[in-house]
């Protein structure tokens, strides 16, 4: 410690408010209010520009594949041109839409469905729950245009949500899936490893809720898998299996490819903080 | 998105709002014009909201209530909660609320010269049931707020 040496009590005890003033303002550009927006994500793999690098491997935790960080549907952003005017459009997935657009000759609904989609659909689509401000339903949820973040622990993971600030959590701890659910908006999860895909199985989901826009139904009877692996550090994809026999007359299953979203933070998004739209359908 | 206005554009999918309805409270087809004075750019979810008053041909002042995307998607297009002062002259663009008359839907705000401060960016876009006459992307790069940038 030479500089106490050379410091004598009474100098130090003068120039310490001057040495704290200092070190303040060396830490004040680290800590600048204005980089909250787009403050880079600490532990990313990045080229050498700076830029990051989503074709690096996944990063792994416990010798398992580590699917910590938020995360977007893998949908590019491009500009569409209509009546004179150009227009960026919404980034999510069209699964959003349609859960069963990519299959061929979409969900296989049953009559019960059928009859419940007319009724959903009329009025464009109003009695929508997402219109209503209700939660960030899973495996709606990953489709929906606000990102999520995924929180991984070797027991638990948690899935955060930035609408209504919401969160899912999937035992990891080997439990098994509980025999009398108390049905949820999200159902009770539990996750196990086949490899580096991590399985995911749900039940206790609500009853009769809305998988997409057109509202395609997901029901208490429904037992849902999701397999997630991650391809490298900016891809992951996540499997979805629905088997739900009072809506669909066999199991069926999706895909969704998420992007990694880094340098930017979770932003808080209450719907009900000023839901004006409701409203406005009277 | 609106389903009025896809069906107005021939699309048979169903469509969803920018963050959380079908707004199809919104004539898309009704367009509207409103060129006046920012009230209060109201930053909350889940649609900032514009508040513009104009004075109409009468002399008379209307209070305009614009929509907007949601403040997280603004922000992560560059604008802040402060991009919009009161004061401020403005020309916003965009469809009429179907049963109100001075609520709008946002789909272009330009300053007092002309430029471009926002153009819509909460409509959904599928290549393969393009309507007639669009324009396939990649188009224009539609000009956005100051620091804009794709998440």
């Amino acid at each position: 410690m030479p500089i106490f040496n050379r410091t004598s009590p009474r100098r130090w005890r003068r120039v310490l408010p001057a040495a704290l003033s200092m070190a303040v303002l060396l830490a004040a550009p680290v800590a600048a209010p204005a980089q909250w927006l787009d403050y880079k994500t600490p532990g990313v793999p990045r080229l050498a520009s700076g830029a990051p690098d989503l074709a690096a491997q996944a990063p792994r935790q416990d010798g398992r594949p580590d699917f910590s960080g938020m995360w977007f549907a893998n949908v590019p952003s491009r500009d569409a041109c209509r009546t004179g005017d150009c227009i960026q459009e919404e980034r999510m997935a069209m699964e959003q839409m349609n859960m069963g657009r990519k299959l061929q000759g979409g969900l296989p609904y049953t009559e019960w469905s059928k009859e419940q989609m007319k009724v959903r659909g009329a009025n464009g689509g109003r009695e929508d729950p997402h219109t209503y401000c209700k939660p960030p339903n899973f495996p709606r949820a990953w489709t929906l245009p606000q990102y999520l973040k995924i929180v991984q622990t070797p027991k638990l993971m948690v899935i955060l949500h930035e609408f209504n600030a919401a969160y899912r959590e999937i035992y990891m701890d080997g439990r098994p899936l509980p025999s009398d659910p108390n049905p949820t908006w999200n159902g009770y999860s539990v996750g196990h490893w086949e490899g580096d895909v991590l399985v995911i199985e749900t039940s206790g989901i609500r009853d009769d809720m809305w998988l997409d826009v057109q509202g395609s139904p997901i029901t208490e009877s429904a037992k849902v898998t999701e397999r997630l692996k991650r391809l490298n550090f900016g891809l992951m994809q996540v499997q979805i299996t629905v088997d739900d026999p009072k809506a669909y007359t066999k199991p069926w299953t999706v895909t969704i490819e998420m992007a990694a979203q880094v340098d930017t933070p979770m932003i808080e998004e209450i719907c009900m903080d000023n839901e004006r739209d409701v409203e406005m359908y009277r | 998105m609106n389903r009025a206005l896809l069906a107005g554009l021939a699309l048979t999918l169903a469509a969803t709002a920018s963050a959380h309805h079908s707004q199809s409270e919104f004539d898309f087809r009704q367009g509207v014009t409103v060129e006046g004075q920012v009230v209060k750019l109201d930053w909350r979810s889940p649609h900032a909201r514009l508040y513009v008053d104009m004075v109409n041909a009468k002399g008379e002042t209307e209070h305009w209530d614009f929509e907007l995307p949601s403040p997280t998607t603004l922000m992560r297009r560059g604008w802040k909660r402060d991009s919009l002062k009161p004061g401020e002259k403005v020309t916003v663009a965009g469809a009429r609320a179907r049963n109100f008359p001075t609520i709008g839907y946002a789909r272009s705000i330009r300053d007092a010269s002309g430029k471009p401060l926002f153009t819509g960016f909460t409509e959904i876009y599928e290549p393969e049931k393009a309507p007639t006459g669009s324009v396939p992307a990649p188009a224009a790069k539609p000009t956005d707020a100051p620091g804009s940038k794709s998440p």
